[in-house]
């Protein structure tokens, strides 16, 4: 369903990604795992349009989408869902889910899809009125996951739904994304630094390292890698890119 | 008393298209981020091209405002899509592009009144409307222009306002506002809505042009102090804040009519700026502002 084929980007002139390979199949849940800064948010703005891919191809559903404007990638039914939690504070919890389905024509299904993500996540059904600025960062993540469906996606992108979320509200969140995988057949690409739990959700893994694709297997194979384990825990000193890229930031 | 209420009316209409100019200012600075310097003359050029399409067309007043909105709209769109936009392409849109669009902004403001010069000429040019006889207020003599800025501004704003929360593409341009990027993946076509917004703002810089029109004499000029205003209008409001501009806007009509009238006249211009200095001291934010947005 999606396939990338040698993927290099990055910001300005520093590299980030330098030639990553993976594949998603319909139906699967596929985690891609890393440390921190090693460029899974770059690779999700690269397949979603908002970055330019340097070299490589990206296809999905077997038509190249590398260098198309998000939008319209948004309209082929692949839908990011990024790692800030960047919801609208000044609009409702409602006007937020409706924003997510701006690319759909059907009123009565966008109503319909509202209704739904409120059976996923009741509690935002009964914030629906209030400025989602007044949300908990639980309820925030819930509300980003939700509006991503609202474009009713083939493939949805979650890059770290996890981060900065008590355990308990992240177990919360898996057994929801699970349910959503299964009951509406959604495809779902899972970008995690909490890789025991990206695992058990997982049926496949890959885990990027120093801008390239360094171990990719079965979820259950991955788990007692030790291997995974230190790509997990070692941080990304040795990316040079990486490195000239925080260097700027500061 | 009348002629405080006299005063009212004057100061509240002359501020209300204040208002129509900061709010276009606004909409530009929270959808686009940057601070557009050359708006005064969109005002000015929708202020000609309304007497344009009066004596071309011989439509009523009410359609000669409608028509500038529409043509000053359009040159809006294409000042942005021709000239500005070249400055975003060294990547990161217009929040990167800062400084070279504010000084592009400038340069923009002086071909724009010179296009105007060759246009319409030096000469201050009479709008050519009449709307009959003023009302008498006691003794005082209101001409009814200051009765159709009010009505006319009021229903633009609430126009623009149920735009902005009723539909989707007033979502959309909402959304765009606050983030670019996030709204790209929502599905929104970002460039276009930039478009969109910065049309729209100068619709409303074409419409208080049209609207001040009757009252001033139309020159080539006349942008620069209504920029000044309208700045003033903005930041008191709450700079990036539309009701924050439409207040801001009637406060420094309010004041500066008030003040004009009860105590040096010849300082008229003064005044606006006073009021933005003791704002500042005393509300750094505006009055309807919020923390000014933190971007990455
Ligand atoms: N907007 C940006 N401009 C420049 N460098 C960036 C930007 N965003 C991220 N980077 C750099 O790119 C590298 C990868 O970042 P990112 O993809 O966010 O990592 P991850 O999501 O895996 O934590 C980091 O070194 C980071 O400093
Ligand atoms: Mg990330």
């Amino acid at each position: 369903m999606l396939s990338i084929r040698g993927v290099a980007t990055g910001y300005g002139k520093v590299q980030i990604l330098r030639g990553i390979d993976m594949s998603v199949s319909e139906g699967q849940i596929v985690a891609l795992l890393g440390g921190n800064g090693t460029g899974k948010s770059t690779l999700l703005k690269a397949i979603s349009g908002l970055l330019p891919v340097w070299d490589g191809a990206i296809e999905f559903e077997g038509e190249p989408i590398q260098n198309r404007r998000p939008n319209e990638i948004v309209k082929r039914g692949l839908t990011q869902v990024t790692q800030g939690k960047d919801m609208y504070p000044a609009m409702s919890v409602e006007e937020n889910l409706r924003i997510g389905a701006y690319t759909r024509r059907d009123r009565a299904g966008v109503t319909a899809d509202i209704g739904k993500v409120f059976d996923y996540f009741p509690v935002l059904g009964e914030r629906r009125r209030q400025l989602a600025a007044t949300l908990s960062g639980g309820e925030v993540q819930m509300l980003v996951i939700g509006r991503g469906l609202m474009a009713r996606p083939k493939l949805i992108m979650l890059d770290e739904p996890s981060s900065a979320l008590a355990p308990r509200i992240v177990l919360d969140i898996f057994s929801i994304v699970n349910r959503i995988s299964r009951n509406e057949g959604i495809t779902i690409l899972l970008v995690e630094q909490n890789v025991r739990m990206a695992l058990l959700l997982a049926e496949y893994g890959y885990v990027i390292r120093d801008g390239v694709i360094h171990i990719e297997g079965d979820s259950r194979d991955l788990i007692t890698d030790d291997n995974v384990r230190l790509a997990y825990l070692g941080g990304t000193v040795t990316d040079a890119g990486a490195d000239a890229g925080t260097g700027l930031a500061h | 008393m009348d002629l405080l209420l006299d005063f009212v009316i004057v100061g509240v209409s002359i501020g209300i298209v204040y208002g129509l100019v900061a709010l276009g200012i606004s909409l530009i600075f929270s959808g686009l981020d940057i601070v557009h310097f050359a708006h005064g003359e969109l005002y000015m050029i929708g202020s000609f091209l309304g007497i344009a399409v009066i004596s071309f067309t011989g439509v009523p007043y009410f359609w000669a405002l409608i028509g500038a909105m529409i043509i000053t709209g359009v040159l809006g769109v294409v000042v942005e899509r021709v000239f500005y936009r070249r400055l975003t392409r060294g990547g990161g849109g217009y929040t990167v592009a800062g400084m070279g669009m504010i000084i592009c902004g400038f340069g923009m403001s002086v071909a724009l009144q010179n296009v105007a010069y060759l246009l319409w000429g030096a000469a201050p040019h009479p709008y050519p409307v009449s709307f009959g006889m003023p009302i008498f207020l006691g003794n005082i003599a209101l001409p009814k222009s200051y009765l159709y800025i009010l009505i006319c501004a009021l229903v633009l704003m609430t126009v623009l306002h149920t735009f902005l929360t009723r539909t989707k593409l007033g979502l959309a341009v909402r959304a765009v506002a606050y983030n670019k990027d996030t709204s790209y993946l929502m599905g929104v076509n970002v460039p276009v809505m930039i478009s969109l917004i910065f049309g729209v703002a100068c619709a409303m810089a074409a419409a208080a042009g049209v609207l001040i029109g009757p009252i001033n004499y139309v020159q080539i000029e006349m942008g620069y102090l209504m920029l000044l205003k309208a700045f003033a209008a903005a930041v008191v409001g709450g700079f990036g804040s539309l009701p924050g501009a439409l207040l801001g806007g009637i406060l420094v009509g309010l004041f500066e009519t008030l003040c004009a009238g009860y105590l040096i006249a010849s300082y008229k211009d003064i005044y606006a700026f006073l009021l933005l200095i003791v704002v500042l001291m005393v509300r750094p934010t505006g009055l309807l502002g919020i923390l000014v947005k933190v971007k990455a």
